[in-house]
């Protein structure tokens, strides 16, 4: 199978030099090479149709409106070892814990600004600091961040790094359990033989922390009323939100759903309204509420905000959390680190160079074709240059780009994406990949065992989003000691 | 339950009724009009009939000329701008339950998007007549899978019964607008040839799907006025009329736990208003000049009772 498989600078998830196995992955080849061809074929597509079957899609829009696709699925798994895991489970807990107290800070004191550890201006100036809406609230926990997903990669020399934080609206979770429940039933010879951390249960980690976010004014503190609230069906991530609020057993609802009155949330139901507590928004902040955000919204509450300012609602995740995982301000999470928790970064981040400082953006600018810029306010791939597989042309654009709106964007050294094998048009290839860890949190922070393994399926391709025709994968997460009896 | 929920539950189940009974009643035209191969305007004139049942004839008539069978079939089956369409009716069902997909048993929302993808690399424009009728089979075994995972798998709790007054309501309606469209018709015919036109009841029948039915109740003789009280009021025939608003009534007395409420007095009210008319038509054999205003009556009741309905349980 991997007779010619190539092998590069780039570090490989399951092949080490000389094409040799890892010693995690060994078992999983030994078992894959018992699979004939025609077998693989046809169980790599049972796995698409069943994706298909079920509509579990996103949307991708273009000029003519959206369209409904699957996410491709390819089964050769990312395999994490127990002590690996380890590692990144407490590197998750730190960052987003320093994450909340940075966000909890600038919407409060702001003392981190004043002690000078994050330019000021990077924060006030920031399109998505709500100082006006989110200022001063008194959340539940002090907590910003109920679910976080935050994006790793291995460089090449196998080290993990964070390559950009979602502290908004991180979809994929349903993705993780549904690419797990797929691969069981397509592929169950793998499981008899491995020890792999489950998910099942993960879902009462996930509601017990949403409703610990209790207004201080609810009429029923013990029992809250929890509800998603989604834009709808034709919005890209919309399976997410049907998949998270089925598991956790709550409301579903669109804005339409929802009225203030008196500073009170309630639903419209079909024997009136029915007062709720906490709201699990999968909306933009921008959206949210017409009274305070865009007017033109009609997916949004009005009122929505001044029922959190005066404690009977809670919104979660937080509003104004974007100014937190902006791309320029990921560059001092490092710093935060050390400013809030008095501790080295246990996973550190990609190098990131700031275009408004004269002297970076020289230095960019002449070595344009080795690195990756970026716009700070655009996500999912989008205005984004990789230099070593741009052309002449989109460099020159870019570099006007960068010229006439400098602070918008950044550059970082061409990522080291790390690889796996991937089984596509009936062989194995080897596709860059990266890593979205799952984090949930209230009073404290529980790290979902794994994530969602993201592959660039199309040969040599950095972007592994889903709306540029990236793809998923299972992750393992070895038990303690499981590797041991490969 | 929110009232949203509610009403996209309730339009899935008349959006896949219309469906199916669209495709019912184009099929036995199909068929119908096969074996007498007749042409001319008596042929015209059946098809017109077929557009006042399914669709809306005048809006038909802004895009096409003339009646022709295979213009009305892909017109009544594929027409997007025909609000009623067969292929509008199905997208319609699938984006309800894709809405509601969090309150419905996974294999309903699974069917309805299967039928939905097959749909989607196919060039209706390119089927032959021979592929249509093989359409309408599907759609009708369609609803059937449908209606066979609802009761096969539903907890017999609100969502439930929303989909049941939604089937019923849809039922009872058709049912009178098919009644009504035949009985203008004979009666235009009447008026120019003096006959009872046996054969429009039978399609009436047929249509509803209850021609095997009446034969077994029935000699098989068409007597018009028995073909009537049958559609109408026959307790036994689940597209009666009485029957579906019978079970129209039975849910909502289920939603409501057997009480009526304030909020839901108006419903009730109304509801009783129609069994009333019933009672009174039931034991007395209708004229045929009585059957025009009364069906008039009845659909504009249903539509009463459709809106209330609404009201009562916030859709918005």
């Amino acid at each position: 199978m991997l007779k010619n498989y190539p092998s590069s600078s780039f570090y490989d998830e399951m092949v080490a030099e000389s094409s040799k196995v890892r010693p995690h992955y060994e078992k999983f080849y030994r078992i894959l090479q018992k699979l004939a061809d025609d077998e693989l074929l046809e169980k790599h597509e049972t796995a698409q149709l069943s994706f298909l079957r079920q509509g579990i899609t996103f949307t991708v829009y273009h000029e003519d409106g959206g369209t409904e696709r699957t996410m491709p699925f390819d089964f050769i798994p990312i395999i994490i070892p127990a002590e690996d895991w380890e590692k990144i489970e407490a590197g998750i807990k730190q960052r987003v814990k320093a994450l909340n107290y940075f966000l909890e800070d600038i919407y409060n004191e702001k003392k981190i600004l004043k002690d000078g550890v994050v330019p000021r201006d990077l924060i006030e100036n920031n399109q998505y600091y709500y100082e006006q809406q989110a200022g001063g609230l008194n959340l539940p926990h002090r907590n910003h961040i109920y679910l976080a997903g935050i994006d790793l990669i291995r460089d090449g020399n196998g080290v993990y790094r964070v390559l950009e934080d979602n502290l908004r609206n991180p979809s994929g979770l349903s993705y993780v359990f549904q690419n797990r429940f797929v691969m069981r039933k397509v592929f169950p010879e793998f499981f008899l033989e491995h020890d792999i951390r489950t998910l099942e249960h993960q879902f009462s980690h996930l509601y017990q922390a949403l409703l610990n976010h209790v207004p201080a004014n609810s009429l029923s503190p013990d029992n809250p009323t929890a509800v998603l609230l989604t834009p709808g069906m034709y919005n890209s991530a919309y399976y997410d939100h049907v998949f998270l609020a089925q598991q956790m057993g709550i409301e579903m609802v669109e804005g339409q759903d929802l009225l203030v009155k008196n500073d009170i949330v309630y639903m419209k139901t079909m024997r009136g309204l029915q007062r709720v507590d906490i709201i699990y928004r999968r909306i933009d902040d921008d959206f949210l509420d017409p009274e305070e955000f865009r007017d033109d919204s009609a997916l949004g509450v009005p009122g929505l905000m001044e029922a959190c300012r005066k404690d009977n609602a809670v919104v979660v995740n937080g509003v104004g959390n974007g100014v937190a995982d902006d791309k320029a301000v990921y560059a001092y999470v490092p710093e935060m680190i050390r400013y809030y928790l008095g501790e080295d970064p246990l996973i550190p981040n990609v190098d990131t160079y700031f275009l408004s400082d004269k002297a970076s953006r020289e230095d960019v600018l002449s070595r344009l074709e080795e690195l990756v810029v970026k716009n700070v306010g655009a996500s999912g791939g989008y205005d984004m240059l990789i230099g070593p597989q741009s052309t002449s042309e989109q460099i020159e654009i870019f570099k006007e780009k960068i010229l006439e709106n400098p602070a918008q964007y950044i550059a970082q050294p061409t990522i080291q994406l790390s690889r796996a094998p991937a089984f596509q048009q009936e062989r194995f290839y080897p596709c860059h990949v990266d890593l979205r860890v799952f984090a949930v949190g209230c009073d404290h922070i529980h790290v979902l065992p794994g994530g969602l393994s993201r592959v660039a399926l199309k040969e040599g391709s950095l972007v592994v989003n889903s709306s540029q025709g990236g793809g998923g994968k299972d992750t393992w997460v070895l038990r303690e000691g499981a590797e041991n009896n490969a | 339950m929110l009232s949203r929920v509610a009403s996209n539950l309730f339009w899935i189940a008349r959006n896949v009724e219309r469906a199916e009974s669209s495709a019912r009643v184009l099929k036995t035209r199909l068929i119908n009009a096969l074996e007498t191969s007749e042409a001319g305007p008596l042929a015209e004139g059946d098809w017109e009939m077929i557009l006042d049942i399914c669709a809306v004839s005048s809006e038909y008539y802004d895009i096409h000329p003339v009646c022709e069978a295979e213009k009305i079939a892909r017109y009544i089956c594929f027409d997007r701008t025909n609000i009623n369409s067969i292929i509008n009716c199905m997208e319609n069902a699938r984006n309800n339950a894709r809405s509601v997909r969090e309150v419905i048993p996974e294999d309903l929302w699974e069917i309805l998007n299967e039928h939905h993808l097959s749909m989607q690399n196919e060039n209706v424009d390119t089927w032959s007549m021979q592929r249509i009728h093989e359409y309408l089979r599907d759609i009708q075994k369609l609803s059937f899978s449908l209606q066979g995972v609802i009761e096969a798998s539903m907890l017999r709790e609100e969502a439930y019964n929303f989909i049941k007054v939604g089937k019923w309501m849809e039922r009872g309606e058709k049912t009178a607008r098919v009644l009504n469209v035949v009985s203008e018709k004979t009666k235009e015919l009447k008026l120019q040839t003096e006959t009872d036109h046996y054969y429009y009841w039978l399609s009436a029948l047929q249509f509803l799907n209850g021609y095997d039915a009446y034969l077994k109740r029935f000699p098989p003789k068409m007597e018009p006025a028995q073909v009537i009280s049958f559609l109408i009021s026959y307790e036994q025939f689940p597209r009666s009329i009485e029957y579906c608003m019978e079970h129209v009534r039975e849910t909502v007395m289920k939603l409501e736990s057997g009480q009526v409420s304030h909020y839901s007095e108006e419903l009730f009210d109304a509801m009783d208003h129609v069994t009333q008319e019933f009672m009174k038509i039931k034991f007395r054999k209708l004229g045929m000049d009585e059957i025009g205003p009364f069906l008039d009556k009845f659909q504009n009741d249903c539509n009463r009772i459709s809106s209330i309905f609404a009201r009562t349980y916030y859709f918005v």
